[in-house]
């Protein structure tokens, strides 16, 4: 009796093994199986080495961004893009400084551009501006609400306002800027100060632009601060109010190609790609990006 | 998506050839699902190569200047700039026109236009949602209210602009809030893609689906626990044999992953192997890029689920009577053999559910992979990050799909659990009830 238990056991933790390592092939198969597909598109073309490019942008660019990508790739086969990586600006200069791996960075805002060239990783003669774009307070589609002017958001009938957290998000500081034009916030930097009481207890703050918008298109918050350009890539919100050009600093997306990348050529090809491309072009004007 | 708009905007007679529209008060609209293509019922053209461009560019092509300017579909393209909210410039060419035959174009152009500017708007501001006075004009050079509005202009080779210019300005944008474009063509020449419905749109989310967070998770919990079980055991028969005080810290420690937040877990995992610690550059001069790839995710599940291992096991082991391994001796049995023979067959039960326990940690773990590893699809995007990424992209579907994985996954873990459980616990009832047994026999003896 005992003997046969041993037995069990035994077989038990063997067959638990096999399960585990027969699950690792398994998977790691199906895993590099788009890999294995990938070469052979390469090789038609003459000569080219495969190049992968990853890129952190800013997380406004989630949707338009992967399309100018695959225009790229369809004009420069040899060109594929890692999964790009779409955060607050904040997050991503972050994620430079801690040790991760980019070729290209594009922010939403001057000032986490400015803090990635001080942490030594960005090579400051590939800076450029290369978008605007505008500050809009958005609410859900179809909503019955109605924002007049930037004062109506201490409206009571508004009791959740979704803005974009200013420690990383660069949409939370231009919303702040605004906020702090008419008294509602404390440093007109958008940084560091404290929201007004009459709006402290309704504010949402979120970790990057897209969740304000998606905090308003669930009918989570009334009404929140994004970008135009999140409208468009976002079902379910809409415009309420657009923010006054004047009462935040000029929103410009600027990118640069990092020191460390190992394709530095072919990044900065990308960069004037994206500004200098007519199809390119067509897909930022679809998605409210102006080129600069 | 509503494929097929319903509207109610009556056609006049006339309006259309044919003498269906005679009769015709709704006109039936497709859209492609692209919201590129749009025909009608009833029409003879339809509109093709559709772009709604929210935004221009004040950009100059070669040292030139052109003019705030928004891309068109091509030369013989159509453009209607919305001047403000109560103008609309709506410039058609004469190949366009010449479609259009004799009709109005605030008739069927303008029915066309509105379904596929309004799938195009995305909340933005609608054509039909402003009271629009549209002015049409074939003339490639407008002027209205100081802006100069030109279209067809050929920027660079090829590529075709309508353009917005004030005189003496470098910045036209206030001249205009967007503008559509497109090609009016023959309606038997447009090919409208129909949205899937139904079973079909089900089968095409399955099939559009990225499974790879599923083999993500698998494979990360995989390889983890093998590294839980194998430290997780060790540990618990090391500390098991120590010193009560230096077992007492030690077990703290052991044990502190279980009850530290994953987001503590997974700052001082980034603290320790980042890249501007000693431990991350040395860990890079010899090769290893260990943050933001695989095996930080491996290492974070390993970590937060190695307290569940290692708890089970110290728990069984500590639960073993020391008075058998003693029996054990007394025969002369080795100590491999103790642990092999009679420590293990002990304790497996427990050690197997503490393994299965640990596995479904490190298959929910968010917060330390998050930290140290990232989101990267393919590579360290596991199902609960893949969750929370795909909510907040908008993809409600998607995270949906996941969660309902995670839960039915859960469960199965749970169910397994259980009935190890009770399988085991039948085992030790019928010990106990030959104990019990005995108990009474020896009663009866000595009554």
């Amino acid at each position: 009796m005992k003997k046969f238990k041993l037995l069990r056991s035994v077989i038990a933790v063997l067959s638990v093994f096999a399960l585990v390592f027969s699950l690792v092939a398994c998977a790691q198969s199906k895993v590099e199986e788009p890999q294995t597909e990938a070469p052979p598109a390469g090789d038609t073309a003459p000569a080219p080495d495969p190049v992968e490019l990853q890129i952190f942008a800013a997380n406004s660019l989630e949707k338009a961004l992967p399309e100018v990508q695959a225009l790229y790739t369809q004009a420069h086969p040899e060109v594929t893009f890692a999964a790009t990586q779409f955060k607050a600006s904040g997050d991503l200069v972050e994620q430079i400084g801690a040790g991760a791996t980019a070729d290209l960075l594009i922010t939403a805002s001057k000032g986490s551009m400015d803090t990635a060239v001080e942490g030594g990783s960005i090579d400051d003669t590939t800076r450029i501006d290369m978008f605007a774009n505008d500050l809009v307070i958005v609410k859900a589609k179809g909503a019955d609400i109605t924002v007049g002017s930037l004062e109506d958001v201490k409206s009571d009938a508004f009791s959740k306002i979704a803005i974009g957290d200013a420690a990383t998000v660069p949409a939370g500081q231009y919303a702040n800027q605004a906020l702090n034009s008419i008294g509602l916030y404390s440093s007109d930097t958008g940084k560091d100060g404290e929201y007004d009481a009459a709006i402290a207890g309704k504010v949402v703050l979120a970790d990057k632009v897209g969740t304000a918008a998606n905090y308003v298109a669930t009918g989570d918050c009334q009404i929140g601060f994004v970008y135009t350009s999140d409208i468009y890539r976002y079902d379910g919100i809409e415009t309420a109010f657009t923010v006054p050009a004047d009462a935040h600093k000029a929103i410009l997306y600027p990118g640069a190609v990092l020191k460390a990348s190992a394709n530095a050529d072919v990044a900065n090809d990308f960069l004037n790609f994206c500004l200098t491309d007519p199809g390119a072009q067509s897909i930022w004007s679809q998605y409210g990006f102006e080129v600069l | 998506m509503a494929l097929c708009l319903l509207l109610a905007t009556p056609v006049p007679a006339g309006a259309v050839e044919g003498s269906q529209a005679q009769t015709q008060t709704q006109a039936t609209i497709e859209v492609s699902r692209s919201g590129t293509d749009a025909r009608a019922e009833g029409l003879d053209f339809a509109i093709s190569d559709f772009s709604r461009l929210n935004k221009g560019t004040n950009k100059e092509y070669e040292g030139a200047y052109f003019g705030y300017r928004y891309p068109m579909a091509s030369e013989d393209a159509f453009a209607v700039v919305v001047i403000d909210e109560k103008t609309a410039l709506a410039y058609l060419p004469q190949n366009a026109l010449n479609r259009l035959a004799a009709q109005d174009p605030s008739q069927g152009f303008a029915i066309l236009l509105n379904a596929l500017d309004e799938k195009a708007s995305h909340g933005g501001t609608m054509l039909t949602s402003m009271e629009l006075a549209y002015e049409y004009t074939s003339e490639r050079s407008v002027e209205r209210g100081g802006y100069r509005y030109d279209f067809a202009v050929e920027v660079e080779p090829g590529h075709y602009y309508a353009t917005v210019t004030k005189d003496g300005s470098t910045d036209g944008s206030a001249g205009a809030l967007f503008c559509d474009t497109g090609r009016v063509i023959p309606a038997a020449d447009v090919f409208i893609e129909q949205e899937p419905v139904g079973f079909a749109a089900f089968a095409e989310f399955f099939t559009s689906l990225d499974l790879r967070p599923f083999w993500v998770s698998l494979r990360t919990s995989a390889v983890a626990i093998i590294f839980v079980f194998v430290l997780g055991l060790l540990a618990a028969w090391w500390s098991q044999r120590m010193g009560t005080r230096l077992k007492g810290v030690l077990d703290s420690i052991l044990t502190i992953p279980l009850v530290l937040p994953p987001t503590v877990c997974g700052f001082l995992l980034l603290v320790l192997f980042g890249n501007s610690t000693p431990v991350g550059r040395w860990l890079l001069a010899h090769g290893i890029e260990l943050i933001f790839s695989w095996p930080a995710a491996v290492l974070a599940a390993t970590v937060v689920s190695f307290p569940l291992m290692y708890r089970t096991a110290r728990g069984a082991f500590e639960g073993l009577d020391p008075s058998l391994g003693d029996a054990a001796r007394t025969l002369g049995w080795s100590e491999p053999r103790i642990f092999l023979r009679l420590t293990m067959p002990l304790v497996w039960p427990s050690i197997a559910a503490g393994t299965v326990l640990a596995f479904a940690r490190a298959m929910g773990e968010f917060g330390a992979t998050l930290f140290v590893a990232g989101n990267y699809p393919g590579v360290t995007q596991t199902m609960p990050i893949a969750i929370y990424f795909e909510w907040m992209g908008g993809h409600s579907d998607v995270a949906t799909f996941w969660v309902l994985v995670v839960i039915l996954f859960s469960f199965v873990v749970i169910l397994f659990v259980n009935g190890y459980a009770s399988h085991t616990q039948r085992y030790r009832r019928v010990s106990a009830d030959e104990t019990d047994a005995v108990v009474r026999t020896r009663r009866e003896v000595t009554r």
